[in-house]
C-alpha cells in the first residue's frame, strides 16, 4: 500500500512540475484564502481585548489592551461552572457514544444473524434521518421521564450508539482479517475477548476518530442545551455564550468586547483539541467521504 | 485467558446491560432539582441598582426562611413555557405585561384573585393601565414592577441649529417629515445622523394611537391590524425612515450607538429627536449630564399629548412550588413602602456619583407620589429637572395595548408585519392584512381554548 | 462472505423455522446482545418518539392545557400559515446558494492544495479551524463582521470603492450574508475532496494527456468522474445540513425578545420556525406536523439526489 502511494507521488510530482509563475500564483491564492480563514479569529481575539468604544475600529491590534474584559466576563457570569459542565457533558457524550457504537458495530460486522440486513438497513436509514425531525419527539420522551430540565438528554442518547459512528466503525471492523478471530476462537476466546482484545486494539484509530468527532459535536451543540437547560448553573458554554449575548449584546448592554471574550473562551478549547488530534479529524473526515 | 462459555456469555451480556443501565443511574445524578423545597426561584429579574436590590432584600425577608435564587437575565419565553410544561416552573416570574394575557389564557399563570384577598393588596394603589394590561377577562394575573413612559427626547442644540426652534411638533406629520429630512446627515452613502427616529417596530402602537387608531379592540378579542388608521400609521412611519436613507443604513447606524456610554447618540449628535422610554433619561443623567436635552410629550395628530406605556409585571406560574410565598414576594416587591425605600437608596447612590437623580416611575401611584414630592428634588441641571417634571406630567395621558389572549403571538404578528415592510419584503397594506389574519386566528384559537 | 441463510430454501415457513432455530444458536444471541444498545435506543429514541409525534400531530398538545383531538387542523394550518411557506422558501434558497458554492470553492481549494508540496499540512489546518468554531460564535461573528455601518466587511468594500449592503438588516442581503458566513466552515469538504483527488490514478491523466486533452478537458473527463463519489457524498451531507440550519440564524436574529422585535422573516429558516412553535409557544401538536413536513421534504430531496447519483456517479471497482 505505502509503496504504491510513493510511486504515485513520484509520478504526480513529475506531472506537477509547472512553471514558477503558476506555482507562485497558486501559493498566493492559498495565502489569500488563509488570510480569509484566519482573520475572523484574529478579529475576535483582538476585539475581546479592546475597550468598548473601539471594538469596531477594526484595527488588527488593540491600542489599549484590556485584559480586564476576561476578568469581567469571568465574574459577571459563572463561566467556570459552564466550562466544567461542558467538559462533563462532552466527555460523557463522547465516551458513551464510542463504547456503545463500537459494541453495536462489532455486532453487525462480526456476526451473521437473522435480521441483520434488515436491522443494518434501519441503521443506515436513521443515519439519513435529519436530527431536527426528532427534536420535538425526543423532547416528549425526556419530558415524560421528568428529565426535560436536566443535562441528561445532552448525553444519554449516546449510550445507544449513533448510526453514523456505527456505520463508520463497522467498516473498520469489516476490514480486519477474519482469520484473526477464527484463530482466537480456536484458542478458546469468547466473543467479548475477541471484541476487547482483538477488534478494539486494532481499530483504535477509528475509535479515536469517533471520540474526537463526538467531542466536537457535543461541545459546540446549542440546540439541545437551549431546549433542556434552564438553570444557569447547568449551562454548557454555547448555551452560556448565548446568555452572554442576550445580556451584553444587541438589546442588552451593548458591550460587544465582553461577548467577544466569551466567544474566545468557547472557541479556544476546540482549537486546542483540533491541533492535538488533527490527524484523527482529517483522516476521519476523509474516510467518511470515501466510504459514503 | 479463555473463560468458560457460561461466564463469557454473561460478561458480554452484563456489558450491554450496563450501558443501558447507566441511563437509570444518570436519572438520579446530574440533574438539578431546582425545586428543592426550600429554594425560591425567580425568573426574568435582575437586581441591578439599589432600586432592585433594596426591594429584593425586603421581598427575601418576606419569604424567609426560603432561600431566594435569582436567575438573572431577561425573561425568555422559550425557557418559561418549557419550564411550566416540564413541571419545573420558577416560584415567581417577571415578564412583559403584553405577554401576560397569552400565558393566562393557556393556563400557564395563576390568577391573583386569592393572593390579592389574602395579602389585602389595595389594587387602587397601582396605575390602572398597568393593572388592566395584566387583566384578562376580568381576572388579574400580574402586579406591575415597572411603568415605562414614552416622551420625546430632543437634541436641542442640533434641532435649534437646523430649525431655529428647540421643540419638535409631532402632530404635524408633513412638517415632521421635513424636519427629519433636514436634520439627517450623511457621509457618502452612510447615514451619520438620524433626523427623527420613529422607533418602530417597538413604538408602532404610539403611531397608531397618534393616528387615532387601535391595534386591537378594547376587550382584546378583535384585531384591528388592517384598519385604515393602522395602515396609514405604518406607511407614514416607514416613509420617515425611507426619507433618511432607508432601513438598512438607518438600523446600522442605530446599532452602532454607544447607547450606555459617554459617547451616546445624543452626546455625539447622531440623532435629532425621537420618542424614548423614561429609563433612558436616567441613563443619560449618569453618562452625560451635560447634553443639551429637551423633553416634551409626544403629540398625536390632534395635538394632544399621548404616552404609550408598557412595562413588566410579576406573576405566579402554574405549578409554582411556593404559591403563598410567591404572593408575599410580589406584594412586597411592588408595595409603596418598598419602592420608596428603594428609591431613597437609589437617589443617594446616584447623588453620591454627582449625577442628577431623575426620579423613578414605578406603576405604583402612591410610590410615585412620594418619590416625586419627597425624594426627587430639583438638581439645578435644568435639562434633567425639566425631563423629570415632564415624565411625571405625562403619566396621566397614558395608554397601553389592551390585554389579549394571544399575547406574544399577537405582538409578533404586528411586529413582523412592520419588519417585513421595513426590510422591503411587503407593502404596508399587504403586510398588515397578513398580520391581521394571523393575529385573529391566534386570538380565536386562544379564546376558544379557555372556554 | 456469502450468507448461508440466503442460499437455502425460500419458503416462508422454512424461513420462520430457520429464524426460530437460529435463536438456539449462540452466535445469534451474542450478536443481539452486542447490538442491544442500538435496538433499545432505536425503540426509545427514534421509532417510539416518531410514532408519538405522529399521533400528537393530530392534537393540540401543549404540555400545559388539556389535550384534545383536532383532526387534520394542524396539517391544514401548514398551508394557511404564511410563515411556513416563507421559512421553507428561505431554507431552500439558502441551501440552493450555499451547497453549490461551498462545493465549488472547496474543490478549488482542494485542487490548489493537491499541488502544493510543502506546507500543505499548514493550509489544511487553517482551512479546517473554522469547522471547529461553535456555531453560536459564528452567529456572533456574523453580526459583528457584517454590520452594515461599522463592520469590517463593508469597511473593506468601501476601501475598494464599493458601498456594501446592510447585510444584517436588509431582507435581500441577510441570506447571502449568512451563506458567506457559513462558507467559512467548508474545511471538512476540502479534506474530503483532497483525499478523493489523491486517489485518482495518475495513469488516467497521462492517458488523457496522450489523447491531447488540455487541463480543462482532463478535469471534466477524468477528475470529476473519478471523484464523483465524494462529490455526491458532500452534496447529500451539505444539503441535509443546510436544510437544518438553525444556530447561526437563531443566535443572530431570534435569540431574545429584543432581537426578535427587529427580525424580519428574511432569516426565518424552517428549523428556527419549528423551534419557535415547539419551544417558544409550546405548540407541540403543530410542531409535530411541522417536523413531519420537514421529514418529507428532506426525504424527497435526498431520494432525488440519490436517483441522480445513479446516473452520474462512477464507483471505482464497483463489484456488487
Amino acid at each position: 500500500m505505502s509503496r504504491t502511494v510513493a510511486e504515485r507521488d513520484t509520478v504526480a510530482a513529475s506531472r506537477r512540475t509547472s512553471g514558477p509563475i503558476a506555482r507562485t500564483l497558486r501559493l498566493l491564492a492559498l495565502l489569500g484564502a488563509t488570510v480569509i480563514f484566519v482573520y475572523p479569529f484574529f478579529w475576535l481575539i483582538s476585539a475581546s481585548l479592546k475597550p468598548s468604544e473601539s471594538v469596531f475600529d477594526n484595527s488588527l491590534l488593540p491600542s489599549d489592551w484590556q485584559f480586564e474584559n476576561y476578568r469581567e466576563i469571568w465574574t459577571a457570569v459563572p463561566l467556570g461552572t459552564w466550562v466544567l459542565n461542558s467538559v462533563t457533558v462532552t466527555l460523557a457524550a463522547a465516551v458513551a457514544v464510542t463504547i456503545s457504537s463500537a459494541l453495536v458495530a462489532f455486532g453487525f460486522a462480526y456476526f451473521r444473524f437473522p435480521g441483520r440486513n434488515l436491522l443494518f438497513g434501519l441503521v443506515i436509514a436513521t443515519m439519513m434521518l435529519p436530527a431536527v425531525v426528532l427534536m420535538v419527539p425526543q423532547y416528549l420522551v425526556w419530558n415524560s421521564l421528568h428529565l426535560a430540565s436536566s443535562q441528561v438528554p445532552l448525553w444519554a442518547p449516546n449510550l445507544f450508539g449513533s448510526a453514523f459512528y456505527i456505520f463508520l466503525l463497522r467498516q473498520f471492523f469489516l476490514g480486519l482479517p477474519r482469520e484473526l478471530f477464527d484463530a482466537a476462537r480456536i484458542d478458546g476466546a469468547n466473543y467479548w475477548t475477541m471484541f476487547y482484545r482483538i477488534a478494539v486494539p486494532l481499530c483504535r484509530p477509528a475509535l479515536v476518530v469517533t471520540f474526537v468527532f463526538e467531542v466536537q459535536a457535543a461541545w459546540t451543540d446549542l440546540i439541545r442545551p437551549l431546549i433542556y437547560l434552564r438553570d444557569p448553573d447547568l449551562f454548557t458554554v454555547p448555551r452560556g455564550l448565548k446568555a452572554v449575548l442576550d445580556q451584553f449584546g444587541e438589546g442588552g448592554e451593548l458591550r460587544w468586547e465582553i461577548v467577544c471574550a466569551a466567544s474566545v473562551v468557547v472557541t479556544v478549547p476546540m482549537i486546542v483539541v483540533f491541533l492535538i488530534c488533527q490527524r484523527q479529524f482529517t483522516s476521519g473526515i476523509a474516510t467518511t467521504g470515501r466510504k459514503g | 485467558m479463555a473463560a468458560p462459555p457460561r461466564r463469557r456469555f454473561r460478561r458480554s451480556a452484563s456489558l450491554a446491560a450496563a450501558s443501558t443501565g447507566l441511563l437509570t443511574l444518570a436519572a438520579c445524578g446530574g440533574i438539578s432539582f431546582a425545586d428543592d423545597s426550600d429554594t425560591f426561584v425567580t425568573m426574568g429579574f435582575g437586581a441591578g441598582d439599589a432600586l432592585g436590590t433594596v426591594r429584593l432584600e425586603r421581598a427575601t425577608e418576606a419569604v424567609a426562611p426560603l432561600d431566594v435564587q435569582v436567575n438573572e437575565g431577561q425573561f425568555d419565553e422559550q425557557q418559561f413555557l418549557s419550564a411550566v410544561a416540564a413541571d419545573d416552573p420558577p416560584s415567581v416570574v417577571r415578564m412583559d405585561r403584553a405577554l401576560i394575557g397569552g400565558y393566562a389564557a393557556r393556563g400557564a399563570l395563576m390568577p391573583l384573585t386569592e393572593c390579592v384577598d389574602q395579602q389585602g393588596i389595595d389594587l387602587d394603589e397601582y396605575r390602572p393601565g398597568a393593572i388592566d394590561e395584566a387583566t384578562l377577562d376580568g381576572t388579574l394575573y400580574g402586579l406591575p414592577d415597572s411603568y415605562d413612559n414614552r416622551v420625546l427626547l430632543v437634541n436641542r442644540e442640533v434641532v435649534a441649529e437646523a430649525t431655529g426652534s428647540d421643540t419638535v411638533d409631532t402632530s404635524d406629520w408633513a412638517g415632521l417629515m421635513d424636519f427629519a429630512e433636514s436634520l439627517q446627515t450623511r457621509d457618502g452613502a452612510r447615514l451619520t445622523r438620524i433626523g427623527f427616529d420613529p422607533k418602530i417596530p417597538e413604538f408602532f402602537p404610539l403611531w397608531v394611537e397618534a393616528n387615532g387608531g387601535q391595534l386591537i379592540s378594547e376587550d382584546g378579542r378583535t384585531a384591528r391590524l388592517d384598519s385604515p388608521e393602522v395602515v396609514e400609521a405604518l406607511e407614514y412611519a416607514v416613509s420617515l425612515i425611507d426619507a433618511q436613507g432607508g432601513w438598512g443604513r438607518f438600523k446600522a447606524l442605530r446599532d452602532s450607538f454607544d447607547q450606555f456610554g459617554a459617547n451616546n447618540q445624543i452626546a455625539r449628535d447622531q440623532v435629532g429627536a425621537y420618542p424614548m422610554e423614561d429609563w433612558y433619561v436616567n441613563v443619560l443623567a449618569g453618562t452625560s449630564p451635560d447634553v443639551d436635552l429637551g423633553t416634551q410629550p409626544f403629540l398625536d395628530r390632534e395635538g394632544e399629548p399621548i404616552n404609550y406605556v408598557s412595562g413588566l409585571s410579576w406573576a405566579i406560574p402554574k405549578g409554582s412550588p411556593h404559591i403563598d410565598e410567591a404572593c408575599q414576594f410580589i406584594a412586597t416587591m411592588t408595595s409603596a413602602e418598598s419602592w420608596v425605600e428603594a428609591a431613597r437608596a437609589k437617589a443617594e447612590e446616584v447623588r453620591a456619583t454627582g449625577a442628577p437623580y431623575t426620579g423613578d416611575y414605578t406603576g405604583n401611584r402612591e410610590a410615585d407620589r412620594i418619590i416625586e414630592n419627597e425624594i426627587w428634588e430639583p438638581t439645578g441641571n435644568d435639562a434633567f429637572d425639566e425631563a423629570t417634571r415632564q415624565l411625571y406630567a405625562v403619566q396621566d395621558d397614558s395608554f397601553s395595548v389592551p390585554a389579549n389572549a394571544a399575547g406574544t403571538e399577537f405582538r409578533k404578528a404586528w411586529q413582523s408585519a412592520v419588519n417585513r415592510v421595513l426590510s422591503g419584503d411587503q407593502e404596508p397594506e399587504e403586510a398588515l392584512r397578513q398580520a391581521q389574519d394571523l393575529a385573529q386566528t391566534a386570538l380565536d384559537i386562544a379564546n376558544q381554548g379557555e372556554e | 462472505m456469502s450468507d448461508p441463510a440466503t442460499l437455502a430454501g425460500t419458503g416462508r415457513r422454512a424461513r420462520t423455522r430457520r429464524w426460530m432455530a437460529s435463536w438456539r444458536n449462540r452466535d445469534t444471541r451474542a450478536a443481539y446482545l452486542f447490538i442491544l444498545p442500538w435496538l433499545v435506543g432505536f425503540a426509545l429514541l427514534t421509532a417510539g418518539p416518531m410514532i408519538a409525534s405522529f399521533v400528537l400531530s393530530f392534537t393540540n398538545y401543549d404540555g400545559i392545557g388539556p389535550t384534545k383531538n383536532v383532526g387534520f387542523d394542524n396539517y391544514r394550518q401548514l398551508f394557511d400559515d404564511p410563515s411556513v411557506a416563507t421559512s421553507m422558501m428561505n431554507t431552500l434558497v439558502f441551501t440552493a446558494l450555499r451547497v453549490p458554492l461551498s462545493m465549488a470553492l472547496a474543490l478549488a481549494l482542494a485542487m490548489l492544495l493537491l499541488r502544493v508540496t510543502r506546507g500543505s499540512g499548514f493550509f489544511r489546518t487553517v482551512f479546517y479551524l473554522p469547522v471547529m468554531t461553535p456555531s453560536v460564535a459564528v452567529g456572533i461573528l456574523f453580526l459583528l463582521l457584517f454590520n452594515g455601518n461599522v463592520g469590517v466587511i463593508n469597511r473593506a468594500l468601501e476601501f475598494v470603492g464599493i458601498t456594501g449592503p446592510s447585510w444584517t438588516t436588509d431582507g435581500s442581503w441577510v441570506k447571502p450574508g449568512l451563506v458567506l458566513t457559513t462558507l467559512w466552515a467548508l474545511g471538512g469538504t476540502v479534506v474530503i475532496y483532497l483525499a478523493a483527488l489523491k486517489n485518482v490514478p495518475q495513469e488516467l491523466y497521462e492517458a488523457s494527456e496522450l489523447d491531447g486533452a488540455g487541463r480543462w478537458t482532463s478535469f471534466v473527463n477524468v477528475t470529476l468522474p473519478q471523484i464523483s463519489g465524494a462529490l455526491f457524498f458532500t452534496l447529500i451531507v451539505n444539503t441535509i445540513a443546510s436544510l437544518q440550519t438553525f444556530t447561526e440564524a437563531y443566535t443572530a436574529f431570534y435569540g431574545t425578545a429584543n432581537t426578535q422585535t427587529y427580525s424580519s422573516d428574511a432569516a426565518l429558516f424552517y428549523v428556527v420556525y419549528l423551534f419557535q412553535q415547539a419551544f417558544q409557544f409550546m405548540h407541540m401538536g403543530y410542531a409535530s406536523a411541522l417536523s413531519w413536513l420537514l421529514f418529507l421534504v428532506i426525504l424527497v430531496i435526498t431520494l432525488v439526489q440519490a436517483r441522480l447519483s445513479k446516473r452520474f456517479v462512477y464507483y471505482e471497482g464497483e463489484a456488487r
